[in-house]
């Protein structure tokens, strides 16, 4: 082959391959990102392998596969109980705070209400608040009612204090229903209610489903209103079993505790997988007040 | 106007309907109780030595601004101040957000793969309950825990030694994905022409960031600055949960002080009053959230 | 059963903005009118009071004899087809029909025949399962007309109902609207900005500007005859020719003096109460300023111009010349061979002109009505205008008064 011959060769090659992926940006980003990766997952990896692990410690291993943590966790009747408060109380919240959410997000959405702008600066503005700084006068008026160590009247506080976000949230997705829809159901004849019924409501399921398995997961989690609100040992929920686990360092094993924590944080995953496909409009929070 | 002279009253003006306050009134009975009372009812026992047990539970009274100045003069309530304020500018407001837009821009330049296992990692962290973090956390920090071995001191417990670097790591670990999720939903926003024009230009990636993309996200950075402030600012269970505050009161925020002061030593008065401090920040921060939102839009 | 409609002094007022003016139409019972206008002059906001979806702000609106400013859309007995259809998107074609009949109340097999009827009458019958994401624009289109048509309201109430639509089948909406109306002869209002529905479909049409109503009349009259200059401006395509000129009487004979020529009036045309000597404007269909070798023996005036653009159209050419300082446009036969800076003869026949007064834009020439001997029965090209969408696109669609017999030509 003779050299010119060569470098003819060489520049079909450039030019066969004019494009790679392979470029050295590309390779340093996705190195990057395993690193950040390996970051957020070893905590997680520990739960997940001290759960299967006959003897487990601080350090993430390999486990010594067992399923006797399971079992264990699963024959322990507070850990059971805790399951059945938190999902009264997760549920309690979700259901009324979406209910309620619903029924107060269409007027503020569709109808004239005087002073109705203020009004939706003072549901955001009450969504910033810290709600678990009112926990102190909160808890007065429970012990002045007699509303103590109750899941429900629990529930009602942790719904009052996700009902702001939740009236907004849902505002915005009933926005997002062309008033046209509606314009044209009530030229067909159609009473409010029929509109409700069979257009914002299954318009909006989506929207719906967000804002109730969003307040679920937070109510799910809720620690300090249930810690403070409820004392008796089967009105515990979950994180304040964990957390009571936690204090009790030898009377409870590493790998029950992984389990307990493992098997709680399952529900919560799942819900967020499923909602997780309407999610993103959430994320828009361009034009918040409209 | 003109043309409306004398034509009489309008026809037009929007009428009130009943159905809207009947819709709405379930919503405002359960704000009214356990939100706007708490609120204003704070506002009172703020400014009174109520406490949880003794003669003070039943026959406290009002005591003006003692304990304002009880909180100047208390050094725990100094001292707590400005953890909290370490806390949330460092893992809030510079970690969550530098890291969140880090994240969100990488992935959108990463491989489908890699995005896809990346991105659900750093979103199931924040799904995760606040419990289980903190408990993967403690582990995590613990003398012979992961990051004992990954650093080569097996036998420090880190929670112990730098607690406040630890508990402000587990809470940017937990908040990191509603940053990168709120910069992914901006950047998937941005009109592609103006980036397309940039590197039509032959503006390098980086000046491309800089001149472009970060001037075009500034909305959705004041949001997001705005929002993470707002949520780390009443973060309790997390801390609580590894630490209960301590090592001596080494991470003493004030939402763990004002537990302490209330539930612990009973003194629900000036707990309150504290906790009012952090109602104002948080309606501060609240009211430039709503004034940021008003004017992006 | 047949209702007209009567808007009397009604205003609508949003804010400070006036979006309609002391309007007073009338809707014959059976008519189909048509409400055209250019973006923002107030014409969707009288269909969307009519319908009741807004409250006029003053005066009454009448359907029959029944006064409705506070009657809701629910009770006014109108159907409405929306510029976006706005079809339930969650229901399939079946349920999207049969909807406004269940709210009434309607027995289930009254339903399932009506809506059988109506899907047959629009070609709908295979598409009852489908959802209206899984339908195309047109098939859409014909849902919301389906959903307006089954109801057999007492007025028909359509806005920009073909705007969505891609030329072709805009041109097959349009005959098949027109047949549909035959068919039903309901009481219609229709709004669009596109003069080519206005004078294919309209019994007759109201052309709005600003929130004022211009002129109402039959799409001849409104052609031969316009109000004002707006109206003489908005009709037609190309636009019509506007020059400066005046106006001179010398012994009772009115003569105009425009482009360097002065020509007596035709005394068939006479003159209005406004008019006065001095400056006018005069106004000149491109149709009637044509090239003098291919002029009629009528076009007896000779003007005198330097071409300055040539648009070759197929059938036809327009021509921009200049005549006298003045840029008129005329149409020429197709291959007429003119370029650029040639001089041209053009000719008009004096009796085509129109004549404003040159402050107001009123017409102070009242010309001999629509359907005279003299008069071409083909109103000719019409340039559709899409600036309402913001599209930049240009269509020029043949049509004729019959816009059936076209779609048939077309198919």
């Amino acid at each position: 082959m003779s050299a010119v011959e060569a470098r003819r060769a060489g520049a079909e090659k450039l030019i066969v391959v004019p494009y790679s992926r392979v470029s050295p940006a590309a390779v340093a980003t996705n190195m990057i990102l395993i690193l950040l990766g390996s970051f957020f997952l070893l905590p997680m990896l520990w739960m997940v392998f001290a759960s299967v692990d006959s003897n487990p410690d601080w350090a993430i291993k390999l486990p010594t596969p067992t399923l006797a943590n399971f079992t264990d966790v699963l024959g322990r009747a507070d850990a059971i109980s805790s399951f059945r408060s938190s999902l009264i109380l997760a549920g309690t919240t979700t259901v009324v705070t979406t209910v309620l959410a619903v029924l107060a997000a269409y007027p503020l959405s569709r109808m004239h209400i005087p002073f109705k702008r203020a009004f939706m600066l003072a549901i955001l503005f009450a969504s910033g608040l810290p709600v678990s700084m009112l926990i102190v006068p909160v808890y007065q008026m429970y012990v002045y009612f007699g509303w103590l160590d109750s899941l429900y009247t629990t529930a009602l506080f942790l719904a009052a204090s996700s009902l702001p976000f939740a009236i907004w949230l849902m505002k915005n997705f009933i926005d997002a229903v062309p008033a046209e829809l509606e314009q044209a159901a009530a030229i067909d004849g159609a009473s409010t209610a029929r509109i409700l019924r069979e257009l914002v409501l299954p318009l909006t399921l989506p929207g719906i489903a967000v804002t109730a398995i969003y307040t679920f997961i937070n109510a799910w989690g809720a620690f300090i209103i249930p810690f403070v609100l409820t004392y008796s040992p089967d009105n515990q929920p979950g994180p304040v079993e964990i957390y009571n686990f936690m204090g009790s360092h030898g009377l409870f094993k590493f790998g029950d505790l992984a389990v307990f924590s493992l098997l709680f944080s399952v529900p919560v995953i799942v819900l967020y997988l499923f909602m997780s496909r309407y999610f993103s409009g959430a994320f828009n929070f361009g034009g918040a007040v409209k | 106007m003109a043309v409306a002279a004398g034509l009489g009253p309008r026809l037009d003006r929007e009428r009130f309907q009943w159905s809207s306050l009947a819709m709405l009134a379930p919503a405002l009975a359960l704000l009214g109780v356990l939100f706007i009372f708490p609120v204003l009812y704070s506002g009172y026992l703020g400014f009174t030595d109520l406490a949880l047990v003794g003669s003070r539970s039943r026959d406290y009274q009002f005591t003006g601004l003692d304990n304002v100045t009880r909180m100047l003069s208390d050094y725990v309530f100094i001292k707590s101040s400005w953890l909290t304020i370490i806390f949330v500018v460092g893992s809030a407001i510079v970690g969550q957000t530098v890291l969140g837009m880090a994240l969100a821009i990488l992935l959108r330049n990463a491989l489908v793969s890699v995005r896809a296992v990346i991105g659900s990692i750093v979103i199931v962290a924040w799904v995760l309950p606040e419990i289980t973090v903190a408990l993967v956390w403690y582990a995590f920090s613990q003398a012979g825990g992961t990051l004992s071995i990954l650093l080569g001191h097996t036998d420090t417990n880190f929670l112990v030694a730098v607690p406040m670097l630890i508990v402000s790591l587990a809470n940017l670990w937990r908040n990191v994905a509603f940053s990168m999720l709120v910069f992914s939903a901006g950047l998937r926003n941005l009109p592609t022409e103006v980036l397309e024009a940039a590197e039509v230009e032959g503006a390098s990636a980086w000046r491309r960031y800089r001149m472009v993309v970060l001037p075009l996200l500034k909305p959705t950075i004041v949001t997001n600055l705005l929002l993470v402030t707002i949520l780390n600012l009443s973060e309790f269970t997390l801390i609580y949960a590894m630490t209960q505050g301590g090592p001596g009161i080494e991470t003493m925020t004030l939402p763990l002080y004002v537990y302490q002061e209330a539930f612990v030593f009973h003194q629900l008065g000036y707990g309150t009053a504290i906790s009012l401090v952090l109602v104002l920040i948080g309606a501060l921060f609240s009211l430039l959230f709503v004034r940021a939102s008003r004017s992006q839009v | 059963m047949l209702s007209e409609v009567r808007f009397e002094g009604v205003h609508k007022i949003f804010g400070t903005e006036t979006a309609v003016e002391d309007l007073n139409l009338r809707v014959n019972a059976g008519e189909f009118l048509v409400l055209v206008g250019p973006s923002g002059c107030g014409k969707t906001t009288t269909l969307r009071m009519l319908a009741g979806l807004e409250r006029p702000s003053y005066g009454r609106i009448l359907i029959g004899d029944k006064l409705v400013n506070n009657v809701s859309p629910r009770f006014r007995d109108v159907a409405m087809v929306f510029q976006s259809y706005a079809l339930y998107p969650h229901m399939n074609v079946y349920d999207n029909l049969a909807f406004g009949m269940r709210a009434r109340g309607a027995a289930g097999s009254v339903i399932a025949q009506r809506v059988k009827e109506t899907a047959e009458v629009l070609g709908l019958a295979q598409l009852m399962k489908r959802r209206p994401s899984e339908l195309s624009g047109g098939q859409r289109q014909r849902v919301a007309l389906g959903r307006a048509l089954i109801r057999q309201p007492q007025v028909f109430l359509m806005d920009e109902p073909l705007s969505n639509l891609d030329a072709g089948l805009r041109v097959q909406m349009r005959a098949e609207l027109s047949r549909l109306h035959e068919r039903f002869r309901v009481t219609t209002l229709y709004v669009t900005h596109d003069q080519v529905e206005a004078m294919t479909m309209g019994d007759r049409i109201a052309v709005m500007n600003s929130g004022r109503l211009q002129q109402v009349d039959a799409p001849e009259t409104l052609y031969d005859n316009p109000a004002n200059i707006f109206v003489a401006g908005f009709i037609g395509s190309p636009r019509m020719n506007f020059v400066r000129g005046s106006l001179t009487t010398t012994r009772g004979v009115a003569a105009v003096e425009f482009l360097g020529v002065t020509t007596p009036l035709s005394s068939r045309a006479k003159l209005t109460a406004e008019a006065a000597d001095g400056a006018v404007t005069v106004g000149l269909r491109p149709e009637d300023l044509m090239w003098r070798r291919a002029a009629p023996p009528e076009s007896t005036l000779t003007l005198s111009a330097e071409v300055d653009v040539v648009e070759p159209m197929g059938h036809e050419a327009y021509v921009t010349a200049v005549c006298a300082g003045e840029t008129v446009t005329s149409r020429f036969p197709p291959r007429s061979g003119v370029r650029t800076r040639d001089r041209i003869e053009l000719a008009l026949n004096p009796a085509r002109l129109h004549l404003f007064d040159a402050r107001s834009g009123n017409t102070i020439l009242q010309r001999p009505v629509a359907g005279g001997a003299e008069l071409p029965r083909s109103v000719g090209e019409a340039r559709v205008d899409e600036s309402e969408e913001g599209r930049s696109e240009r269509q020029r669609e043949p049509h004729t008064r019959s816009a059936q017999s076209r779609a048939e030509e077309i198919s």
